[in-house]
């Protein structure tokens, strides 16, 4: 159910993706995610997307990815009927085909930089960039906190379950109501555990020297320039072609309906 | 009462947490489930509600296929306690809370109100029937955590690790309590680290490692023999130690004693019968 999160959180592994700067990949995944906003089409969308999976590939993360997307085929099967139904454009179908792969496209170009960062370099490349050590380290441990809360929201379902709550029977407003349940515990619980985790970081010493020196600095090097300028390439020309080229026709291509 | 038959789980397909349990537990057993983390204890325990389904192998509760039946008819018969009683709580009153399953699992109101008010004094909660479970300290909450799941009088009840964060004295309040339950019928069953509590009030231990049964039977017996002790990475409780240094000095005195009386006998015995 939650399993598309999974694209989202951090694995180790050895290969090129991960051992770029994370400067330069959040460059790449910002082009990457502003390209699939530029375009609403099914062909150039396509195209991205197919662009990306050389990315994962070179991640090794590839089969990771594509469970996710399993996990994702309801929401995505959701979202097209909706959207079929109650939108008001020429060619309905098409257009929500377009907007699934759209979605596709922005999670994908997020996870390539989520699943190939870890949370403390994510950090560190904050802090470089000039964000306060505060914040770099508040959104560090939000990201580090995923997996944590997903386990949580599992048990918590479980007991649940088990005290009569059933989860994947009943009328929609019935289900609604069952997440109350879910939801109420999850809060008390990050609530309870923030708390202790501020107290555990106060009581080592969080925040007592004005400045930090780091023991690892991100340097860039020559495959991070060449990343980066690959990227803001991509950018400028995408929003180029956006603002003043005409496709051609095939990319213009819609289903009949 | 429940049958597992060469049960095997595995949670993502990868890491395997069972591999093969088979065990009987007969109505009215009084059974502690122990080993290291990760062995599979609460695994094991969450297939006897049917949170998971086995993925080869059965599991028979009361004479039923465990597949035949609901998550919530399995807990009318099977009440799991949780370690963290935070995974639960939600409303705004400790009798809200234990109403909830009550009425989930489908007591009738008259019913539902009797059962509370009867759970709240066992527990000796009433001073608390109208706080938020979340202003009560730890061991409160994990009391009235319990409180939900006794309230729907289940035939057996399984507590994972429901010593932890509280007091000697709550702990003799819950082993009393525990024991009454048994005496009525019930069937009691603890997964547990606490190597003094199985002593004092288990006869019967299963010991688990890597997804497997390593022992299973009485509780002296299986926390005597030193092979299981390290495979679960359990401490022999002081209590055997003793008696152990009493055996190698005093061959009569057995090395297999578990209760306090056992070794007052002995040292009494030795020391000629003089109290």
């Amino acid at each position: 159910m939650m399993s598309f999160l999974e694209v989202f959180q951090y694995t180790r592994q050895d290969s090129a993706v991960h051992n770029l700067d994370p400067r330069s990949k959040m460059m790449l995944a910002f082009t990457l995610a502003v390209i699939s906003l530029l375009f609403l089409n099914i062909i150039p969308l396509m195209i991205i997307l197919m662009a990306m999976l050389p990315l994962l590939a070179a991640a090794k993360s590839l089969r990771r990815w594509a469970r996710s997307m399993k996990g994702m085929s309801y929401l995505l099967l959701f979202i097209i009927i909706f959207n079929t139904l109650l939108s008001t454009v020429s060619n309905p179908f098409s257009h929500s085909i377009a907007l699934a792969i759209r979605l596709l496209a922005l999670m994908t170009s997020f996870s390539i930089f989520f699943l190939t960062v870890h949370p403390d370099q994510l950090a560190q490349a904050l802090i470089q960039m000039r964000v306060r050590f505060e914040f770099a380290f508040a959104m560090s441990m939000a990201m580090r906190y995923v997996p944590t809360l997903g386990q949580e929201a599992y048990a918590i379902m479980d007991a649940q379950k088990a005290r009569g709550v059933e989860l994947d029977k009943g009328n929609v407003l019935k289900r609604i109501r069952n997440i109350v349940p879910i939801i109420v515990p999850l809060i008390i619980v990050s609530i309870r555990r923030a708390l202790s985790v501020a107290e555990s970081m106060e009581s080592r010493g969080f925040g007592a020297s004005e400045n930090r020196t780091y023991m690892e600095l991100l340097r860039f090097r020559r495959r991070d320039w060449a990343v980066l300028f690959v990227s803001i390439l991509l950018l400028v020309g995408s929003i180029y072609t956006r603002l003043f080229v005409t496709l051609p026709i095939w990319m213009l291509f819609q289903l009949p309906f | 009462m429940i049958m597992i038959e060469d049960v095997h789980f595995a949670y993502d397909g990868i890491y395997t947490a069972l591999q093969g349990v088979s065990l009987q537990i007969e109505k009215g057993e009084c059974v502690a489930i122990m080993g290291t983390n990760g062995a599979g204890k609460t695994t094991l325990v969450k297939h006897m509600n049917g949170l998971l389904r086995p993925q080869h192998g059965r599991v028979i509760v009361d004479g039923a296929d465990a597949k035949n039946l609901s998550i919530a008819e399995l807990s009318r018969i099977v009440g799991l306690v949780w370690q963290n009683p935070d995974h639960q709580l939600f409303l705004d009153s400790v009798r809200k809370e234990i109403e909830f399953g009550l009425k989930n699992l489908g007591f009738t109101p008259e019913e539902t109100d009797a059962q509370c008010t009867q759970t709240l004094k066992n527990l000796g909660l009433e001073g608390l029937a109208e706080r938020s479970p979340f202003a009560l300290s730890g061991g409160e909450r994990k009391r009235v955590a319990l409180a939900t799941v006794l309230a729907t009088e289940p035939q057996v009840l399984a507590l994972d690790e429901p010593t932890i964060g509280q007091d000697a004295q709550q702990k003799e309040l819950l082993a009393r309590m525990l024991m009454d339950l048994n005496d009525r019928g019930r069937t009691v069953i603890v997964v547990t680290h606490d190597i003094e509590f199985v002593i004092e009030h288990f006869p019967r231990t299963i010991a688990m490692a890597e997804g497997r049964i390593v022992a299973d039977g009485s509780t002296s017996s299986v926390l005597s023999n030193e092979d299981v002790l390290e495979r679960c990475s359990l401490t022999l409780p002081q209590l055997t130690v003793a008696a152990r240094a009493l055996h190698k000095a005093f061959p009569q005195v057995s090395e297999r004693l578990t209760l306090l009386s056992e070794l007052e006998d002995a040292v009494s015995g030795i020391l000629g019968g003089t109290q």
